[in-house]
């Protein structure tokens, strides 16, 4: 045969491309559902790690299902917000309907946030509140190789970080990964005071060593994190998504603290009915 | 089995080992070897990809047009990595090893290994030799992954497996082993050894 | 002003060879002497130029989500799309240069089908994909910048190791052994950039 002949080459391509093509798009469209489902559930799985309700080691060992009704369980509400911290409305809680951001629709909303040419809209900010008190807000951004995203939780005073869980695509393992792999720099975020009320990229400080010392070896703020060492891309990359985020939300914190005095939603109260809580209905 | 094949599984391994013989797959080499699992993660995928790519090229092989050759192997390869991954992707079991893998799967497309070996083997032999020398070829590759990943690890963070093993007695891990420069030094110093032995390999 | 910076920090900071490691195979063994390196370059550069702002065009009307229709989302496709139209790229300069100039086609002509399975192409590809670049423009500085820092740092490996024949290495770290060293500590000294902000 000869292989080597114009008709035939193009033949050849053209039958091999749609069949691939064709492939590609069956496999892709028949195993969407399943697809989003798992994703849905990983998703909500590092929410609840970033609202404290377990280690995702813990919660991944529960499985798609009871991260669903885990989720409708402690979900006290979840609405999503405008950059003047406005309620547009509200998002789907029960369990059968819940509605959460998937890594893409933050990357559509991270466009939208940052204008340009790729908006599409004005922002849509998810807010999702837990009965335990904690307000969980999500950060999206591009890492060394591809985009990173997490969850960051907050306790009642909205101005402490309860928890963080940070997710990538495709970061080097042992280096930048460890955003997602290493439980102590996630840990590292407890405590710290975001400044809502600073410029842009002065609300969190990700760099070398941390937060600056003072004499004592005290950290003299505390919005700063020790970055990873040998990631200084990634690093970078996360520490301008939280800024870039939260400075998105810094309105809806800063319109929505609770007065020091009253510290109402503290969660303690809270904390006592989750000792108590049933058993996740069975469906 | 006959001389020609064992020939054909052993070679990559040492003599001709497609990273510190024949040059191939160092980009992947050196982003994988910071923690043993990654290696061995990607060691197994390049095994897995580069056997049945170079199996399905081998039995296409008397069909694709010479001109247009590249594009063809190049779309087979992307394709089933594709594959695997949307499937992987798609049940609750296997989806937390997706994630894992889904990190590598750029690097296991682009990777030159299995490219190399189609083009140099595959489209010239039948199905089942092809099949073997991409198996023992992405062996080969996986062992250096595995040796690199090995001191990277253990020098550069002190563990093995994410066990603590230098950290127990107090050392203090070296964050220069775990930028890419040092797996090229590593790599530099294997090629070393291994031309002291096989001494045939060595450069005027 | 801010063409200029991304040309600069593509070039140095963002090196592909020495910041993120891409296209190391061709890279070692296309750079035994500065005058073939040069050669390789010069193609890296041309594909870089092509298949970028091409992938870019199609990434942001066709592959992107809502892109071609709304609601569906190609973006699945992205590595197979930029693969094959890098690879179609390829093979289509490989012929016009050998049509039209056979001199410069048996120069280049060997490294062609080379550049093919070139990482630091397709990684290019993938992050214009990731940089969100607002504009055709930026996406063909990107391309220029990389392509420029990549043969710059082909050439200058192929000068040391012209120089490196003259030297008393150990025999059996001759070559190869010896020029892995070489690129690590080529790798260390250009990390000096990345604390650069442009």
């Amino acid at each position: 045969m000869n292989t080597n002949n114009n008709v035939y080459t193009v033949i050849y391509t053209t039958v091999i491309v749609v069949i691939v093509a064709a492939l590609l798009a069956f496999v892709s469209q028949s195993l969407k559902a399943k697809q989003d489902a798992n994703e849905k559930a990983e998703t909500i799985s590092q929410m609840l790690t970033a609202a404290q309700y377990g280690t995702k080691a813990e919660l991944d060992k529960l499985g798609n299902a009871a991260k669903l009704d885990k989720y409708a369980e402690e979900i006290e509400k979840a609405f999503v917000i405008d950059l003047e911290g406005n309620e547009l409305r509200e998002l789907g809680t029960d369990r059968n309907e819940i509605e959460v951001y998937s890594p893409k629709q933050l990357k559509r909303q991270n466009y939208n946030i940052k204008g340009g040419a790729n908006k599409t809209g004005e922002p849509e900010l998810p807010v999702f509140i837990f009965k335990n008190g904690r307000t969980v807000v999500p950060i999206y951004g591009a890492g060394l190789w591809g985009p990173i995203w997490g969850y960051i939780s907050f306790d009642g005073d909205l101005q402490t970080i309860g928890g963080a869980y940070f997710d990538h695509e495709s970061e080097t393992a042992g280096l930048g990964a460890k955003i997602k792999d290493d439980p102590s720099f996630q840990a590292e975020f407890v405590g710290e005071k975001p400044d809502f009320e600073a410029p842009q990229s002065e609300i969190m400080h990700i760099v070398k060593g941390g937060a600056p010392k003072d004499a004592e070896g005290k950290s003299v703020t505390d919005n700063s994190i020790d970055a990873i060492s040998g990631a200084t891309m990634t690093s970078q990359g996360l520490d301008a998504a939280i800024d870039t985020w939260l400075e998105a939300y810094a309105k809806y914190f800063v319109a929505n603290k609770p007065a020091k005095e009253h510290c109402g939603k503290c969660g303690h109260h809270h904390e006592v009915e989750e000792e108590v809580e049933p058993k996740a209905e069975e469906e | 089995m006959n001389a020609k094949l064992k020939e054909t599984i052993l070679n990559p391994i040492f003599k001709g080992n497609p990273i510190t013989v024949l040059v191939l797959g160092i980009c992947s080499s050196l982003a994988v070897t910071v923690t043993l699992k990654g290696a061995l993660v990607m060691a197994l995928s390049v095994i897995v990809v580069c056997g049945i790519s170079s199996l399905i090229l081998s039995l296409l092989r008397n069909t694709i047009p010479g001109r247009v050759r590249i594009i063809v192997q190049l779309v087979v390869v992307a394709m089933m990595v594709i594959l695997v991954d949307q499937i992987l992707k798609s049940f609750e079991a296997t989806y937390a090893i997706d994630k894992q893998l889904s990190v590598y799967i750029g690097l296991i497309i682009t990777n030159c290994i299995v490219m190399g070996r189609i083009e140099a083997f595959a489209l010239g032999n039948k199905p089942w030799p092809s099949f073997l020398d991409g198996v023992a070829n992405g062996a080969g590759y996986g062992l250096i992954l595995i040796i690199v990943a090995f001191f990277r690890e253990l020098l550069g963070s002190g563990t093995l497996f994410g066990f603590d093993i230098l950290n127990r007695f107090g050392y203090v891990p070296n964050n220069l082993v775990i930028l890419p420069p040092f797996a090229l030094i590593l790599l530099g110093c294997i090629v070393w050894v291994q031309r002291s032995i096989q001494k045939d390999l060595q450069e005027k | 002003m801010e063409y200029l910076s991304l040309f600069v920090k593509s070039i140095f900071v963002d090196n592909m060879i020495f910041a993120y490691f891409l296209g190391m195979c061709s890279f070692l063994a296309v750079s035994k002497n500065v005058k073939t390196a040069a050669g390789l370059g010069v193609a890296v550069i041309a594909v870089l130029l092509i298949t970028l702002p091409v992938n870019y065009l199609l990434n942001t009307y066709v592959l992107a989500p809502d892109a071609l229709v709304k609601g569906v989302d190609l973006s699945f496709l992205s590595f197979i799309v930029f693969i094959a139209v890098i690879a179609a790229i390829v093979q289509i300069v490989e012929m016009l240069v050998e049509k039209f100039s056979p001199e410069l086609y048996s120069a280049l002509g060997i490294f062609l089908p080379l550049i093919a399975v070139n990482c630091a192409i397709l990684g290019g590809s993938l992050f214009m994909q990731q940089k969100d670049f607002l504009n055709i423009g930026e996406a063909t500085v990107y391309a220029l910048g990389s392509g420029l820092g990549w043969f710059l740092a082909i050439v200058s490996l192929a000068a040391i190791r012209e120089k490196m024949s003259y030297s008393n290495v150990p025999a059996a770290l001759k070559g190869l052994g010896i020029t892995f060293i070489t690129v690590g500590l080529m790798g260390i000294a250009f990390m000096t950039f990345m604390g650069i902000a442009l």
